[in-house]
């Protein structure tokens, strides 16, 4: 019993050796298109969030754990001489859930307008659900001035939202770690 | 050196016991909100990660400074500091006893831990929760069954009344909706083109308004009926609870016209929706544990361990804090035992304690300050004796009287430098030497010596004795008196022996008693001469012309004999009387020289001259053997000290002195060969006391022997008109002036007389300078050579 301990003692320091020193190094999640753009005073999102599950998260789905997941976004308004000014930033917490009794999977996307939670059948569908964006609206709290703007889109798992004790083995394990990694869109007017 | 003390600062911060007790405490508090975090409580279960983080670092860390803790002991054991080793001993003791029932709680309690978790899920249960699941499911599945069959009936309805009615309003389809929906009991019915646009819906009154736009099946379902599928499921929709939805699509008769959608949302009934979130719920929790079993372990584990090396880590830390203050105290009882083996007795230890240790260590303070105070106490009454010593040194020696101290066996033990003074010997070789030593190196003490023999031998206590002793020519009288010293443990005490030179005391009583008799003589025998000397003269007168011529002669001799006698007498009365005469003193600054200067030009002068009744004084006037003796001329050498310093004196006694001196000694020089007078003055120091002294030496035979005890006593003289009084009168005028006499015969011939004046103050002296009719001091010293 001591022995299995002590291995994972050395597992979770190893771990979080790893984790400190590449964050990003198993993104299972990509952020395959995103459209943004300036609609008077707020910056309308279209785009498509590949968020696959490895076989792990998957089984802890299908258990009934729920997860979540976190969008991070950043406007950027860009400087030729500067550096890119950072205009404002959004953070997105997308949730997806089992729900045993009638064997589907919730997606609660958050966005407004919409009803609050759907329902799918399969996984699949849940999670493509769980990646679109169809037009969400992010508040602006003024028009934005002329010039070029960029964004940041980054999508991963939140293990801080999972049931604490999964959490140390989520941030000792490789395959709790999803994380897309920034990527950069041009915003068009 | 700054960074030694940093060094040390640092030390005592990390070795210390404050920040161990901080970081233990911060530990086990994290520690506690763990365990509750893995309990699921709201408000620890986000803080989880950072308490898991904030632990691990704090026992990192705790781990460091019990290694700090662990190295500095052992850098102490190299060093051999005093008391380590029984820490060493402690320390290893401790953790022992702490490392060994921890560790057997640990790995009992995660064995029990672990099959207590593995308890929580029974077959039966995992099963039974199934089955209900299943139930529900069941239930469900055929109320959605019988939701499809009356949705067939009310598209088939739906079909028929859009073929009778083709020119319906959507008026008639609303009415057909809401019949169809109380037909049914239906919560909502809502009629879609195919593309999701609403044709009509009815629902329940009782809903409220923002559920009054009827829900639109999604695009998925939407396309789903576009391919002619019912579409039939449960709704799991967070606000409205549990609802059945069927979508099924609505064929028309006619060719050509567009197909609608009919979309029927059920809610369960209460006790189906209540009972099937309970299933759900219960199931979905189970599923949860189930699933997070391995990592519940894991959570579960991870906090026992860390409890328990946090349990240990500060036993081990107690262990060596226990041990240091445990063998603080002996620690430094035996560096106190070592500073008072090298004789630091002011050692104190602070007590820290109370047990017996405690108690050791105030008995320990108890016996050094007893220590010390006993030595502070020796020192003191060492001191003390030193003083009292010192005391009694200092009287002792500065005491007139000569004291002696003998021992039982009567050897000298002291002597005091009075004893010395009186006893004219040097008493440093005598000291513990026996009586008759003394005797036989100092033959002139030998009266002295038998005189405290004999009166120990007879053991007398007390005793007294008055000896004379003579050394140097010189007789002195000795008062003697001795003292038997207590007795000291059994052992016969010492004596101690006072004497004083009475000689002194002695002269002065025969002094004065020769005082009072030329007094009386004086008187008695004045008054008859002048009658007789008158009586003389006119029996002279009278009969000197009547007698005969024959008896003429006769009378005449006769009478001349008797007035030249009466006037002998007279003088001779004078003379006593002289001594007799009480002092009258009239003192003034006196340049003893310039005195000198002016009695031998007197006497230079009176040899001129050559007549009687110059030299003033009536002893040696108008002698004849000076007159017949003066073909030999006395040459006067003088030698004076040019230094030599005013005194204050009666100028007239003194130079009466200067003539009894010079007339003495020219009387003696009678008849010798080459006579000569030598005067000397000069300063004398003696005892830090100044004096100025007049020698006046001369060549003549000297004293006679038996003369030389009782010199200064009238009538002792060897010649043959001579009073004896001249040296009495000279003796009487020194010790007016407070000085000393001292004649002696020389070794080479001749006679000498010392005469000692004391010196006055400074002021005397500088007053007698500054005065305009005062004597001034010769500049330069003098070597005449004169005859008088």
């Amino acid at each position: 019993m001591r022995v299995s301990i002590k291995t994972d003692w050395c597992r979770s320091l190893l771990a979080l050796l790893a984790l400190t020193l590449a964050g990003a190094a198993a993104a299972d999640f990509t952020v395959t298109d995103v459209k943004p753009k300036f609609i008077g005073q707020s910056l309308l999102l279209a785009g498509n969030l590949d968020l696959s599950l490895t076989t792990k998260v998957e089984e802890a789905l299908s258990k009934g754990i729920p997860l979540e997941v976190i969008v991070d976004i950043r406007l950027y308004q860009q400087r030729r001489w500067l550096w890119d000014k950072n205009v404002a930033s959004w953070t997105l917490h997308r949730r997806i859930q089992y729900h045993a009794l009638s064997g589907q999977y919730l997606v609660s996307t958050g966005e407004p307008g919409a009803d609050s939670s759907e329902s799918f059948i399969t996984q699949q569908d849940a999670l493509k659900q769980l990646g679109v964006f169809s037009d969400f609206r992010l508040a602006l709290s003024e028009a934005p001035a002329e010039g070029n703007y960029l964004i940041e889109v980054r999508a991963n798992l939140d293990i801080e939202a999972l049931p604490a004790p999964l959490r140390p083995v989520a941030y000792t394990s490789l395959a709790w770690h999803l994380n897309s990694g920034w990527t950069t869109w041009k915003v068009v007017h | 050196m700054e960074s030694s003390a940093l060094n040390r600062y640092v030390t005592r911060y990390v070795t210390g016991v404050t920040p161990l007790a901080v970081l233990s405490v911060v530990l086990i508090a994290a520690l506690l909100m763990m365990n509750a975090a893995t309990q699921n409580s709201a408000l620890f279960g986000r803080m989880y990660s950072v308490l898991l983080l904030v632990n691990i670092f704090g026992i990192v860390l705790l781990i460091a400074l019990i290694l700090l803790n662990l190295f500095h002991l052992i850098e102490q054991y190299r060093a051999r500091v005093m008391g380590t080793r029984l820490t060493a001993r402690l320390l290893a003791m401790f953790v022992l006893l702490a490392v060994l029932p921890v560790s057997v709680v640990f790995f009992f309690s995660i064995h029990t831990l672990n099959r207590g978790i593995d308890n929580w899920f029974d077959v039966r249960i995992e099963k039974a929760l199934d089955d209900a699941l299943l139930l529900g499911r069941s239930a469900l599945d055929a109320l959605k069954q019988d939701l499809v069959k009356n949705t067939q009936e009310m598209v088939a309805e739906l079909e028929t009344l859009s073929a009778r009615q083709r020119a319906g309003a959507r008026r008639s389809e609303l009415s057909v909706l809401n019949a169809l929906r109380e037909q049914y009991g239906i919560t909502e019915l809502t009629l879609f083109t195919q593309d999701g646009k609403i044709i009509a819906s009815s629902s329940e009154a009782n809903l409220d308004a923002s559920t009054l736009i009827p829900d639109r099946p999604s695009d998925a379902i939407l396309a789903q009926i576009r391919q002619r599928l019912t579409y039939a499921n449960l709704d799991v929709v967070g606000k409205v609870g549990m609802r059945l939805r069927v979508v099924m699509p609505v064929q028309a008769r006619e060719i050509g016209a567009p197909v609608r959608v009919l979309q029927v949302l059920q809610a369960l009934p209460a006790r189906y929706a209540k009972l099937g979130e309970s299933v759900q719920s219960a199931f979905a929790e189970y599923e949860k544990l189930v699933y997070l079993r391995g990592p519940l372990k894991f959570g579960f584990t991870l906090t026992l361990s860390l409890i328990a090396l946090l349990t240990l880590l500060i036993a081990v830390w107690a262990a060596i804090f226990s041990a240091r203050r445990l063998a603080a105290p002996i620690r430094e009882l035996a560096e106190g035992t070592r500073a008072v083996a090298a004789g630091d007795y002011r050692t104190q230890i602070p007590v820290t304690s109370h047990d017996e240790i405690g108690i050791l260590v105030e008995s320990f303070n108890d016996m050094t300050h007893r220590i010390h105070r006993a030595q502070v106490q020796s020192k003191r009454s060492q001191q003390e004796a030193e003083i009292q010593r010192a005391y009694l040194e200092t009287v002792l020696g500065h005491l007139s009287s000569g004291v002696l101290t003998f021992n039982q066996r009567l050897l000298l033990r002291t002597h005091n430098p009075a004893a010395v003074q009186i006893l004219g010997a040097d008493l440093k070789d005598a000291e513990r030497k026996s009586l008759a030593w003394i005797g036989e190196h100092h033959p002139a003490l030998h009266a002295f010596t038998e005189a405290i023999d004999h009166a120990a031998s007879a053991g007398q206590a007390v005793w007294r004795a008055q000896i004379q002793i003579s050394s140097n020519n010189h007789s002195r009288i000795l008062m003697l008196r001795g003292t038997q010293l207590p007795s000291w443990r059994g052992n016969r005490g010492g004596y101690v022996v006072v004497f004083d030179d009475i000689t002194a005391l002695i002269q002065a009583q025969r002094d004065a008693a020769w005082g009072e008799v030329a007094r009386r003589m004086a008187h008695e025998i004045k008054n008859p001469l002048t009658p007789i000397q008158l009586s003389a003269e006119r029996i002279r007168h009278k009969f000197m012309r009547q007698v005969d011529e024959a008896e003429r002669p006769i009378l005449d001799r006769a009478t001349r004999t008797i007035i030249d006698q009466v006037d002998s007498l007279k003088s001779m009365v004078n003379a006593f009387s002289e001594y007799a005469r009480s002092a009258q003193m009239q003192t003034r600054p006196v340049q003893l020289n310039e005195l000198v200067h002016d009695v031998v030009e007197l006497y230079k002068n009176a040899r001129g001259a050559a007549a009687a009744g110059v030299v003033p004084l009536h002893g040696a006037k108008k002698g004849k053997p000076a007159k017949g003796k003066a073909s030999k001329p006395v040459s006067t050498k003088l030698d004076l000290d040019a230094e030599l310093p005013v005194i204050s004196a009666d100028s007239g006694r003194l130079r009466q002195v200067l003539h009894n001196l010079l007339l003495n000694a020219r009387d003696a020089l009678a008849g010798r060969p080459k006579p000569e007078i030598h005067i000397t003055t000069q300063t004398v120091k003696e005892n830090g006391l100044a004096f100025v002294e007049l020698k006046v030496r001369d060549n003549g035979p000297g004293f006679p022997e038996p003369l030389l005890a009782h010199l200064y006593e009238p009538y002792v003289t060897n010649k043959e008109k001579g009073t004896g009084l001249g040296l009495a009168i000279v003796k009487r005028i020194v010790e007016e002036h407070g000085g000393t006499i001292q004649a002696e015969n020389l070794a080479g011939g001749g006679a000498s007389i010392i005469i000692r004046l004391p010196v006055g103050d400074l002021s005397v002296r500088s007053e007698a300078a500054d005065q305009p009719n005062g004597v001034p001091r010769a500049d330069k010293p003098t070597h005449v050579k004169e005859g008088i």
